[in-house]
């Protein structure tokens, strides 16, 4: 066999650098200054925690993808795969007796060993996120939206993005109304996540309690995507308390968001069922035009810090660094180019010299080089120090003093 | 290929779609689906060698690539949409939406065997494929320990030659089983020609997308009628 070469990077991992990485830099000061203006407290997690603890946090599923190994005692630890999961356990323990609501944000680099999708192909990605505990009410799920749409604009992204909206308790309630079991109802879930109009009506077609009216709204809700349009006609098919409460809330949330006058952002999709086992009310997901999978997402989860011994209400969401810095960098009117203009390079032949003067610069802020490539040329050359010819000797001399 | 003719692909124009579809038997079957839901591509654009073309509006452009393709490029959004059998899908597990059964090129994923082999009971099948998932999945519910052996073509030879017990594989007629000696064990899944939509172009395209899925079940409702008459 072979040896591995050296130059080889692992599957789903990259670097950065030049004007990419100064773009990825800039988006996420973006990103926190707004969170900080909205009272985010930046908080920084453990990259490495106990694999129980991301168990408990995201399910067992999703945890699953996380990178593990063991710690001296045997223990299983994992690169962390999320923050939340760290940050609800500290809300819960840590910050035990702060006063609510907490707000808490991060930007953080998270691992998968296992991709979600195939176009999802990276392994480690920079999550920046807002977690919001301890409110449970309708203005706590308006401020995450309202957040998320303000770093969308900051971002030039307004109008290149679309923010889908919807509540998991209006699919809750329709499962529960056709009494389906566990294995059933996910079935279902997929269908309509997949957007499968006649794998659905096949489906509901052998379930023989339903009503007529709940199977034409099931049959329809994979296609009940668009603007207020959208809770109308599902009002006119939903008949159960569970899924109408569920339509009331975001209804009076869709009236909020016309009259901040950010509609043009948003759009209701009753046919988004992923992540139902972690959401207990709003869902939302974040798609932007140039990217093939959504660039951030977020919701309800009142349920997670019971997990960690204290039940409250929480909301957070997410946006993915690395797939904005994607999008953004195939624009080329957003790369900041911080190489105009404010370059100066100095050159001496004396250290002392050389470097007061970059000293002086750098006092009032100016970007400096210091010329040093020569004396590195000087240092590869080995054969060269050794035995400087005349002609290497001035000419590396010309070239500092320039 | 003429470069200057291939239409610009991944446009942001939210009125504009990429169409991905699979060559081969599921390509004419698609084109002449879409025909009737007012989707037309003049002949002399399909006559050339092109892998890219456009529909005469000027709103579609269609890339012909291999089945297997047609979801990567559909999952990583380069194609908004794409037209791909039930059987790709499955096998790929590719995270898209499936939002129309097309109901052309329709055929059956089967396990096949020699007919003496059929009903034999053995500790370990061995099984040829171009589904290594499929296979595994569905002889993994079953609890049968299975050793797949995947193949790119003529999966038909490996029980002929002693290479597998049974194969997996996509049958339309069942002519090419016959004519190597195999008989159908069993029905896996049934496969369709499926259209499948980019997760992200479905919201940021909505309008569009949904005015195409209309115009396809239209016509695809025209058809059965058509067909009961």
């Amino acid at each position: 066999m072979t040896p591995e070469p050296l130059s080889k990077i692992p599957g789903g991992m990259r670097y950065y650098f030049g004007a990419e990485a100064r773009l990825r830099r800039a988006l996420e000061a973006k990103c926190m200054s707004v969170f900080d203006g909205w009272s985010y407290e930046e908080i920084a997690t453990p990259s490495v925690d106990y694999y129980a603890l991301f168990e408990r946090g995201m399910g067992h599923d999703e945890a699953h993808r996380a990178f593990r190994f063991t710690d001296t005692d045997g223990r299983l630890l994992a690169l962390r795969p999320d923050v939340t999961s760290s940050v609800a356990r500290a809300a819960a323990t840590l910050f035990a007796e702060r006063t609510r609501p907490l707000r808490l944000c991060y930007a953080a680099s998270v691992f998968r060993q296992r991709a979600r999708s195939h176009a999802e192909w990276r392994r480690e990605s920079k999550h920046l996120g807002c977690e919001l505990v301890g409110a449970g009410s309708h203005e706590a799920d308006i401020e995450m939206l309202v957040i998320v749409a303000e770093a969308l604009e900051k971002l030039g992204l307004r109008g290149e993005c679309r923010i889908t909206l919807n509540h998991v308790e209006i699919f809750n309630g329709v499962a529960e109304h056709l009494s389906l079991d566990q294995d059933a109802r996910e079935e279902m879930r997929l269908l309509v996540d997949t957007r499968d109009d006649a794998g659905l009506r096949d489906f509901l077609a052998t379930r023989a309690a339903s009503s007529s009216q709940l199977d034409a709204f099931s049959s329809r809700l994979p296609r009940l995507t668009g603007g207020r349009e959208v809770l109308t006609e599902a009002r006119r098919m939903i008949t159960n308390g569970r899924s109408l409460a569920a339509l009331d809330a975001l209804e009076t949330l869709w009236e909020t968001i016309e009259a901040l006058k950010l509609s043009d952002l948003f759009e209701i999709d009753l046919g988004d069922t992923s992540g139902l086992d972690y959401y207990t009310g709003l869902v939302f997901k974040i798609y932007v035009v140039g990217a093939g999978t959504r660039v951030g997402s977020g919701g309800r989860y009142d349920e997670l810090t019971a997990n960690f011994g204290r039940r409250e209400p929480a909301v957070g969401f997410v946006l993915d660094l690395d797939a904005l810095t994607d999008v953004l960098a195939r624009n080329e009117s957003c790369f900041l180019s911080l190489d105009d203009g404010y370059i100066s390079s100095i050159g001496g032949v004396d250290a002392t010299r050389l470097f007061k003067e970059a000293m002086r610069r750098r006092a009032n802020d100016e970007r400096v080089r210091v010329g040093l490539e020569m004396k590195r040329h000087s240092m590869e050359s080995s054969d060269e120090v050794e035995a400087p010819s005349d002609e290497t000797a001035t000419r590396r001399d010309r070239e500092v003093a320039e | 290929m003429n470069l200057d003719e291939t239409p610009i692909l991944r446009s942001s124009d939210k009125r504009r779609l990429t169409i991905a579809l699979a060559k081969g038997r599921m390509q004419g079957d698609a084109l002449r689906l879409l025909e009737r839901a007012g989707v037309r591509v003049c002949d002399e654009a399909l006559a050339s060698r092109r892998l890219a073309v456009e529909d005469e509006s000027g709103r579609y452009c269609f890339i012909f690539v291999k089945p297997s393709d047609v979801t990567v490029y559909v999952e990583h959004g380069i194609a908004d949409c794409g037209v791909v059998g039930r059987d790709v899908l499955l096998e790929s597990e590719a995270d898209v939406l499936q939002p129309l059964d097309l109901r052309i090129a329709r055929c059956r994923i089967v396990v096949a065997a020699k007919p003496e082999a059929a009903s034999a009971d053995c500790g370990m099948l061995h099984v040829a494929t171009k589904y290594p998932r499929i296979a595994a999945a569905h002889f993994g519910a079953r609890g049968v320990p299975v050793e797949i052996i995947e193949l790119s073509g003529s999966v038909e030879l490996a029980p002929v030659l002693g290479l597998a017990d049974c194969i997996v594989d996509l049958v339309e007629t069942g002519r090419t089983l016959e004519e190597n000696g195999l008989v159908v064990v069993e029905t896996i899944a049934e496969s369709t020609g499926r259209l499948v939509v980019n997760r992200a172009s479905y919201q940021l395209k909505a309008e569009a997308i949904s005015e195409l899925i209309d115009a396809l079940g239209e016509s695809l409702q025209e058809k059965s009628m058509g067909k009961a008459v």
